[in-house]
Parts: C-alpha cells; sequence; structure tokens
C-alpha cells in the first residue's frame, strides 16, 4: 500500500469518516489509503507528536478492520493461521502487525496496524467471507463489517488513562488495564469497544463505537481532554511515536 | 382572624370529625370486599354505597389509607390519549374530576392548568397531529402548537434552536389538570364511610378462597372473611395478590421515581412533558417543582430512590428549564407501576367468578380514579360489564386485542 | 451505583445492562395454539421475590443469566447461557398454511 501525500480537501470519490466535517475545519492533512482518505496530520508533525504524546485523539475510522463471530469463529481464525488471545476480552499481535481481539469466546476482532498494511485483514476481506457463507452450518462462522459499522478513534499519551476516568467506568491506568487487554464499556454513555495497544513507550487506546456515534463521542473527548491540552493528532503523529520503541 | 379562630376553636365542628370509622372488628359477611384502599379502591366502595346501594363492604388495607401508590404519583390529569377507547376513557375520567370537589363537598384542589407535550424530532410531531386529531373527533381539547405558542403559554422554557434537542412544536391539552392526590383518596373514603363502608387499615389479605371457581372468601391477618364479591385494586402489588386467587397477569412491576424542589414563587402554570427527553416538570399549588420520567430500567417491588435517576431527570429538566440548576432538591421517592405490554389498564371480569380485576395501572392510574370508581362499581352491582371498560378486560391479551397507548404514554403520564 | 456482575466482562454498573425479561422455556411455536403462545408472550409470574432473568450487556451484546430477588434488588448470581443452552436452536417454521 503506498501512501499518497495530499493537502485537503481530501481526494475525490473517496470514503470519507463521518468526522470529515469537523478535520476539514481543523485544516486537517489528508493521506489516501486504499478507498478511504485518513487525517495524516492537523499541523507541525514535530509539534503534534509531542501532543500525542502527553494526550492526542486520533480518527483512524479510514482503517481496515473486520470481525468474526460464532462457535466455529475460533477453530476457523486458527485454521487461517490466526495468532488467538488466550482469554475473552484480550488481544494479540500478529506476525503481519495486525491486532487480534477476542470479544467473547466465539467473537473476534482484527484491527490493521497504522500503515493500514496489514495482509491479514486485507485478504481476509474478500476472498475468505464468500467461502465462509459456503461452509457448514456447523462450522458457524460468521462475518462482521466492522469497517462499516463501528467508528475507530485512538486516544494517546501520558493523560489518557486520567482523562478517560471522567467518562468511564472502568479503570484504565497501567497498571490496572494491561497493554493487550480490552475493556467493553459505557464511555461518555456511548457503547464502546476499548483496546490498549501501546505506541511503543507511550499508552494508547483504540475506541470502538457505532459509527453514527461518533461525531458525539469526538466531541464529548475533546471536551474532556481539554484540560489535559488534550488535542486531535493525526496519524503521521502515531506512527513516529510508534518507530521510537 | 384570631377571632375568627378562637370562635372556631369553641364551636361544635371542633375538632374536626374522622374522615372514616374507626377500626372496628371485622364482620363475618361481606357482600363486597375490596382489597387496597387507595383512589381506586375508595372510588368503588363510595360508588357502591352511594348509587348502587351496596353498603355491605369492607374496604381492606394492609397499610393506611391512601398511603400507597395514591401517595406517591405526580398527580397529573390528562385525556389526550392515542386510542378511541383510551380518549373515551379518560375524557369520562376528567370530567368527573372536574366536579369531584362538588360531588364531594370536600375540596380537592383540582387546577385546571393545561398540559404541554414537547416535539423535539418530526416523528414526534406526526403523531402530534394523529393525537390531536383523534383527540378532538372525541371531544377532547388537544391541539398542534408552533414554537410560538409554545413561548408564550411557557415563557421560561428553554426554546434555544442550540440545545441538544430544540424544542420542535408541541400539543397543547387545555383538559389538562392536577389534583390533590391524597385529597382524592380521603374524599372517597369519607363518602363512603359516611354510608356505612367499612374501612379497615392494617388489614392484610393472605389468601383468597375459590371454590368451584367462584370467590367465597378472604383470610386476612385479621381473621377470615366470607364474601360475595371481591374486587382487587392494589396497583403494584397486582400480581402478588391476583396469584392467590390462582390467576397469572401480563404485568411486571417497575419503580418510577420523581423528586421535588423547594416551594417557589409561582412561574410556572402548566404542567410540561418531553417524552424525547424523558422527563415531566409542573409547579404544585405549594412552589415546588415536581419532576418526573420514566420507570427504573428493570422490574422491583421497592421503592428506593437511586443517584442514577435523580442524574438523568436533573439533566433532562435542566435541558428544559435552565433556570432550576438554582434550584434545591428536597426529596425524591418511588412508587410500583404494573405495566402492562400495551400501556393500557386491566379492568373487568378475571377468570375467577365474582372476583373483579382493578390492576395494570401503570402510570395512568390516578387520572382513572373517579371513572374506575364509576364503572367497578356498575360491574360489581349490576354484574354487566360497561361498554367503556369493555375493551380493557384481561382477555384481550389473548384475543391479541390490545390497545397501545404506549406512545401517549411514555414519560407524559 | 449498583454493580451487576458480567459473567464476561466482570463487575459494571448497572446502568451498562439491559433487562431481558424472565427467563422462561419457549414453547415450540408449531405445537402451540394461540392462547398458549399469548400467555407465553404477554403474561409474566412478576414474582416478589428470586426469580431468574435475562440480561444483556449492552457494550458487548452478551446475553446471560441472573437471579436476583426483586424486593430486596440482591443479585444472586450470574451465569453463562451455556449452562442452560448447549446446542443451537432452530426457529424453522414448519411447511404449510402461509395464509
Amino acid at each position: 500500500m503506498t501512501h499518497v501525500n495530499s493537502s485537503q480537501p481530501a481526494m475525490q470519490n473517496q470514503r470519507r469518516s463521518p468526522l470529515y466535517r469537523r478535520h476539514t475545519e481543523l485544516k486537517a492533512e489528508f493521506e489516501s489509503l486504499g478507498d478511504a482518505s485518513l487525517v495524516s496530520r492537523y499541523g507541525e508533525l514535530a509539534a503534534e507528536i509531542e501532543s500525542a504524546a502527553q494526550l492526542g485523539l486520533a480518527d483512524l475510522s479510514a482503517l481496515p478492520r473486520i470481525g468474526f463471530k460464532g462457535a466455529g469463529a475460533p477453530q476457523w481464525a486458527i485454521s487461517q493461521g490466526i495468532k488467538l488471545p488466550e482469554s475473552p476480552n484480550h488481544s494479540v499481535v500478529q506476525d503481519d502487525g495486525a491486532l487480534v481481539g477476542k470479544l467473547s469466546h466465539q467473537e473476534l476482532l482484527i484491527l490493521s496496524d497504522l500503515a493500514g498494511s496489514s495482509a491479514l485483514v486485507n485478504s481476509l476481506e474478500p476472498v475468505q467471507i464468500e467461502s465462509l457463507k459456503q461452509s457448514e452450518p456447523a462450522a458457524q462462522t460468521y462475518h462482521l463489517p466492522r469497517a462499516h459499522s463501528h467508528s475507530c478513534l485512538a486516544v494517546t499519551g501520558t493523560a489518557a488513562a486520567e482523562m478517560f476516568s471522567k467518562v468511564c467506568g472502568v479503570d484504565l491506568r497501567s497498571h490496572k488495564f494491561a497493554q493487550g487487554q480490552i475493556a467493553q464499556t459505557s464511555l461518555a454513555k456511548i457503547n464502546a469497544v476499548i483496546v490498549r495497544h501501546d505506541l511503543a513507550e507511550t499508552p494508547c487506546f483504540y475506541v470502538l463505537s457505532d459509527i453514527s456515534t461518533v461525531e458525539f463521542l469526538w466531541d464529548c473527548l475533546l471536551d474532556a481532554m481539554q484540560e489535559y491540552a488534550g488535542v486531535p493528532v493525526g496519524v503521521a503523529a502515531l506512527r513516529s511515536l510508534a518507530a521510537r520503541g | 382572624m384570631p377571632f375568627g379562630l378562637l370562635k372556631y376553636g369553641l364551636s361544635r365542628d371542633y375538632p374536626a370529625k374522622h374522615h372514616f370509622t374507626p377500626a372496628t372488628e371485622l364482620k363475618k359477611h361481606y357482600d363486597v370486599v375490596i382489597i387496597g384502599a387507595g383512589g381506586h379502591g375508595t372510588a368503588i366502595a363510595y360508588n357502591l354505597a352511594k348509587y348502587h346501594g351496596i353498603t355491605n363492604v369492607a374496604v381492606l388495607e394492609k397499610s393506611y389509607l391512601g398511603g400507597g401508590n395514591t401517595a406517591r404519583n405526580t398527580a397529573v390529569i390528562r385525556s389526550n390519549y392515542l386510542t378511541e377507547e383510551g380518549v373515551e376513557f379518560y375524557r369520562e375520567s376528567v370530567k368527573l374530576y372536574n366536579n369531584l370537589s362538588n360531588e364531594f363537598n370536600y375540596n380537592v384542589m383540582m387546577e385546571n392548568r393545561g398540559q404541554l407535550t414537547l416535539a423535539h424530532s418530526d416523528a414526534a410531531i406526526r403523531s402530534f397531529r394523529w393525537r390531536a386529531e383523534v383527540n378532538q373527533h372525541m371531544g377532547v381539547r388537544s391541539e398542534l402548537v408552533d414554537r410560538q405558542t409554545i413561548a408564550e403559554l411557557v415563557p421560561n422554557l428553554n426554546m434555544s434552536e442550540d440545545s441538544r434537542f430544540p424544542i420542535m412544536a408541541g400539543l397543547w391539552h387545555a383538559d389538562g389538570a392536577t389534583a390533590r392526590h391524597d385529597a382524592v383518596a380521603w374524599g372517597y373514603a369519607k363518602g363512603a364511610c359516611e354510608r356505612g363502608v367499612e374501612l379497615h387499615q392494617l388489614t392484610e389479605v393472605e389468601d383468597i378462597e375459590v371454590t368451584q371457581g367462584r370467590v367465597t372468601a378472604v383470610k386476612t391477618n385479621r381473621g377470615r372473611v366470607e364474601c360475595a364479591a371481591v374486587v382487587q385494586a392494589v396497583a403494584g402489588a397486582s400480581s402478588v395478590v391476583a396469584k392467590k386467587a390462582g390467576i397469572r397477569l401480563p404485568i411486571h412491576c417497575y419503580p418510577l421515581q420523581a423528586m421535588v424542589t423547594q416551594p417557589y414563587k409561582p412561574i410556572l402554570t402548566p404542567h410540561v412533558s418531553s417524552p424525547h427527553v424523558h422527563v415531566y416538570v409542573h409547579q404544585t399549588s405549594r412552589g415546588e417543582f415536581v419532576i418526573g420520567g420514566g420507570s427504573d430500567p428493570y422490574p422491583l417491588y421497592h421503592t428506593r430512590a437511586t443517584l442514577d435517576q435523580r442524574e438523568s431527570l436533573s439533566a433532562a429538566a435542566l435541558e428544559l428549564f435552565p433556570f432550576l440548576s438554582q434550584a434545591r432538591m428536597l426529596r425524591q421517592w418511588a412508587g410500583t407501576t404494573d405495566m402492562t405490554p400495551d400501556y393500557s389498564p386491566i379492568m373487568g371480569l378475571s377468570p375467577v367468578e365474582n372476583y373483579y380485576l382493578d390492576a395494570g395501572w401503570g402510570t395512568w392510574g390516578f387520572k382513572a380514579t373517579p371513572i374506575c370508581g364509576v364503572t367497578m362499581a356498575e360491574l360489581v352491582a349490576t354484574k354487566k360489564v360497561p361498554d367503556i371498560i369493555k375493551p380493557f378486560e384481561l382477555e384481550r391479551f389473548y384475543n391479541y386485542e390490545q390497545i397501545n397507548e404506549a406512545g401517549a404514554t411514555a414519560a407524559s403520564h | 451505583m449498583k454493580l451487576l456482575t458480567c459473567p464476561l466482562n466482570g463487575p459494571r454498573n448497572i446502568s451498562e445492562f439491559t433487562y431481558g425479561g424472565e427467563y422462561h422455556p419457549m414453547p415450540d411455536p408449531n405445537k402451540t395454539d394461540p392462547r398458549q403462545w399469548a400467555e407465553h408472550v404477554f403474561f409474566h409470574d412478576n414474582e416478589a421475590g428470586i426469580v431468574t432473568e435475562w440480561w444483556c450487556h449492552s457494550a458487548s451484546s452478551f446475553w446471560f443469566l441472573a437471579e436476583r430477588n426483586t424486593i430486596t434488588d440482591q443479585v444472586i448470581r450470574t451465569f453463562e447461557a451455556s449452562e442452560l443452552f448447549n446446542q443451537r436452536v432452530d426457529f424453522a417454521a414448519e411447511s404449510g398454511d402461509n395464509s
């Protein structure tokens, strides 16, 4: 996958996040990723990296993701060479950078890496899903189109856990909520899946919620972040932090 | 003034007479036993005694007169429902309410303040238009009103277009009213007891005897009482009492919470309700703001108040009336509501002969008190179901003929 | 704040959950007359005491069962539906008159 940096507005005929208007108001610079456009940065990159290390909010809705559910889903995933976490509400990083989380004994969530290049997510998309439809009812694996149903935000930085305590009942501090752990809970009264997936040394939480609620959630989180000087950040800053390790 | 008080103190009218007969022994037999001395139970007894000449009646109450959900509701009276059956029924009730103080020669503090229901969406406007048409057709004053009219009716309502759910239109119900809920039960009990009905407080029905499909007696904590007929009017305990007679009901009991502020000078005349933000507010004649909303999220036979509900009621009330941010909360309480699948009551015959149901009163029981007294008394006296309550029979659930009032009820009260 | 323990997600504020009704085994729709079906769909035990009921953890759409005292609001235990359901339930309608 190649990254074509372009100045705003986003490329024509590309999938946009529901937050697109908010991004353009903030003078975001977009990059093209497959059929979608993603915010690369809002301002000067070096400052944005520092912001993200302190407290940042990124819209990663354009990154690929996929889900599977059903009694046969774990077996099927293993047959595809996917490494599964041992218990629900945990996730493991795959060889290609994808993150596979177990939301229950029978439900999987697969997130792409920050480059959107995880072969797992991309190759699973068209081919395997077709084959699932033909499989025996006993296999019981159903495809969940997570890219369409859910938005994906990332909250980054050392102040993230403390900020979350204002809008979320689950304790997300590092010593309570380990790397790879998942919390399915209420965030600012919105149902959300929170996955801790640090960017090297920088704490990072992916937040997946119903895509129709993301504008409300974005505004709520920015409001809660204000007292910690938290700001929107682009994916470029996140990639830089991830590469610091 | 002091002389007037002194004169009253020395007159024969002082001290005032008790509203009802003092406790006596239970008799061996009554023609009619009414379980529950709330508004409904006493209204049925009153109508039996006054209009049907049936006075060998005992009203059995496990606690005290009007101490259950009669004391816990928020005293809203209205008839702007959606179905023809519902509108006709509540319309008659509002008519009876308007004359109730005269009927009793006792002040129930009826106040015709009007009720305004708010629409925050196109869908709500469509349903309000529907309700207004049905209401007007049935002779109920109900009309769709625009923002300007709303601002005139309730000048201190938040009409901002920048709020999360801006107000788009309203359903104005000029017949909407409020009354003193305790006084309604007291008035009925007083009138019933004056005519020979016995009120037995602290008398709990522990079992109901049914012989060959017919009710014959009730067992209480104070002994067994034979009876020719039984009416159960026990909102919040309907399933529990009916079970003693072997009857299963389509009811789930949910707590319904409300709260009230300190008294303030009168600034809000109508009752204002928003089904969308789940809140309703009115100011009592004493000046307190009564704030209520939707039922609790799951069934419970407990009348505790929760912080969750206080938070959501406060948030919603402030959305409509930002000036309430300065108000101090005086108390918060809950009642138990018998919720039916179609948000309509269950009245009339039961599978047990001579056992009559007055149940399923959800959040709409207080406003139906007078019509309920009239129709249930007629049923008990004549054994014929009055036409106006025929649609609310228990049998409708087996016949798949529900009276859907969910849209006209939720958080409107 | 009242806590409910989700068998999958652990103890959470009860506001994260949705009540799903009393637990009753469903009668076979093909062998049930309309009266019995109405009884199953609309009527409830509405017991004042300990009941078994369905709950759903909204954020994970996870359905489970709880034993709860409806007088004291005390939750006795929560458990996975798999304790009672260990095979797939199909809702296939019997072929026949569709009128």
